[in-house]
């Protein structure tokens, strides 16, 4: 899920860039030292993430781990995957530097949603903690492909069009990552519990 | 947080940063991906081109949109089986060639204006006038000779575009990298602030 660069409306680029500097202005400020080499780790994760490639049917998707990004950070996702975007950008032209503040905010914004919305269950027991993180980094995917047909609403002919198309490729990935969310969640539970902050 | 990083810790995310990397490695290695590229030259008036993804495989029945120096399209056209396209043009001017591929993907391809364009009507109208050989159909013999000839370089810059845009694991290694790098930073400049 990268929008490419000479797509998007200059207006819809800056609402984008807004929107991400606020959430990175936000994410920078919560950060505590000691966590930065746990963001650096799910930055690295997520840039890699994207050149997994999950074929479904006609067409492929490709991993986004935003769910868990964001639901072991919160909103520090946001910086997190800001850089993760900057170097995919660079190094693969996946997406665009222009295209840069929207993809960040629809991919880095569901993941926090997920976080405030789930993270009451990570805390409680192993089979509540595994469905708290399958359902957050599934929701993750499937609001991110809604957040990116808005940003799309203007290019394509229909809004509805472009959100089930996407949504179809996507469900696959939203339940793979669901279940790695799941699991990461409840082993970094029993191994290294702090780090679920 | 009583522990801020310790040698324990360094092991964990080592492993992690590898296993990902063996998966990024063989599992994109055989599935499509979503950066589209085009590739196009021109033959005389006729202008040939290719559009393809990540991974070489072929852009279907892709729309083709063609824009002149003015950013006027001029043209539309679709992409066959194998992602390949061409038309015909009189313009000499600096061709866009703009491949919007649905979804948020997009390829732009740029051709350089030339003096004028090889002409196929000339022959026609020499042999009329003199036995003789004249510029024009030299050039134009020339032309032909030319663009058979570099049928072959040109499928080969075509091979050799495909593969600077297939993903390298060094781009991959290096990436991860620069994360590292730019969080070294962060946390360099916040730990300054605190001190001060």
């Amino acid at each position: 899920m990268h929008i490419s660069e000479g797509v998007l409306s200059a207006p819809v680029l800056l609402a984008g860039a807004v929107l991400s500097l606020s959430g990175l202005a936000i994410g920078l400020r919560k950060i505590r030292n000691e966590d930065i080499p746990k963001v650096a780790v799910l930055s690295s994760a997520f840039f890699v993430a994207s050149l997994i490639h999950i074929p479904v049917g006609p067409t492929s998707a490709h991993l986004v781990l935003n769910g868990l990004v964001g639901m072991l950070l919160g909103w520090s996702a946001f910086p997190a995957i800001f850089v993760g975007l900057a170097l995919q950008a660079v190094l693969f032209q996946f997406g665009g530097l222009t295209t840069l503040g929207v993809n960040t905010f629809s991919m880095a914004m569901p993941g926090v949603l997920s976080y405030y919305i789930f993270r009451k269950m990570i805390h409680k027991g192993e089979n509540t903690a595994f469905i708290g993180g399958f359902l957050g980094g599934a929701l993750a995917i499937l609001l991110g492909t809604i957040f990116i047909s808005i940003a799309l609403i203007e290019t394509e002919k229909s809004f509805v069009g472009v959100a089930a198309t996407l949504l179809t490729m996507h469900l696959p990935i939203a339940f793979i990552e669901g279940i790695i969310t799941g699991f990461v969640l409840i082993y970094l539970k029993k191994v290294k519990p702090e780090a679920l902050g | 947080m009583k522990r801020s990083f310790n040698s324990n810790n360094f092991l964990f995310v080592v492993l992690i940063i590898f296993f990902i990397q063996i998966l990024a490695i063989f599992i994109s290695a055989t599935a499509n991906a979503h950066k589209v590229s085009a590739y196009a030259y021109r033959e005389g008036d006729k202008v040939i081109g290719e559009c393809y993804f990540v991974d070489g495989s072929p852009c279907k029945n892709s729309v083709v949109e063609i824009y002149d120096s003015k950013g006027k399209k001029i043209l539309q056209t679709t992409t066959d089986e194998k992602g390949k396209f061409n038309f015909k043009t009189q313009e000499t001017g600096e061709l866009k060639i703009v491949i919007p591929a649905g979804e948020g993907h997009r390829a732009e391809y740029r051709i350089e204006a030339v003096e004028r364009l090889a002409k196929k009507e000339i022959k026609k109208q020499i042999k009329k006038q003199t036995p003789q050989i004249n510029r024009d159909e030299i050039k134009q013999i020339i032309d032909e000779a030319m663009d058979a000839k570099l049928q072959g370089i040109r499928n080969e810059i075509l091979d050799l575009r495909k593969q600077m845009d297939k993903i390298n694991i060094r781009d991959i290694i290096g990436g991860v990298g620069y994360i590292f790098g730019v969080w070294g930073l962060i946390m360099l400049i916040k730990r300054r602030k605190n001190a001060s």
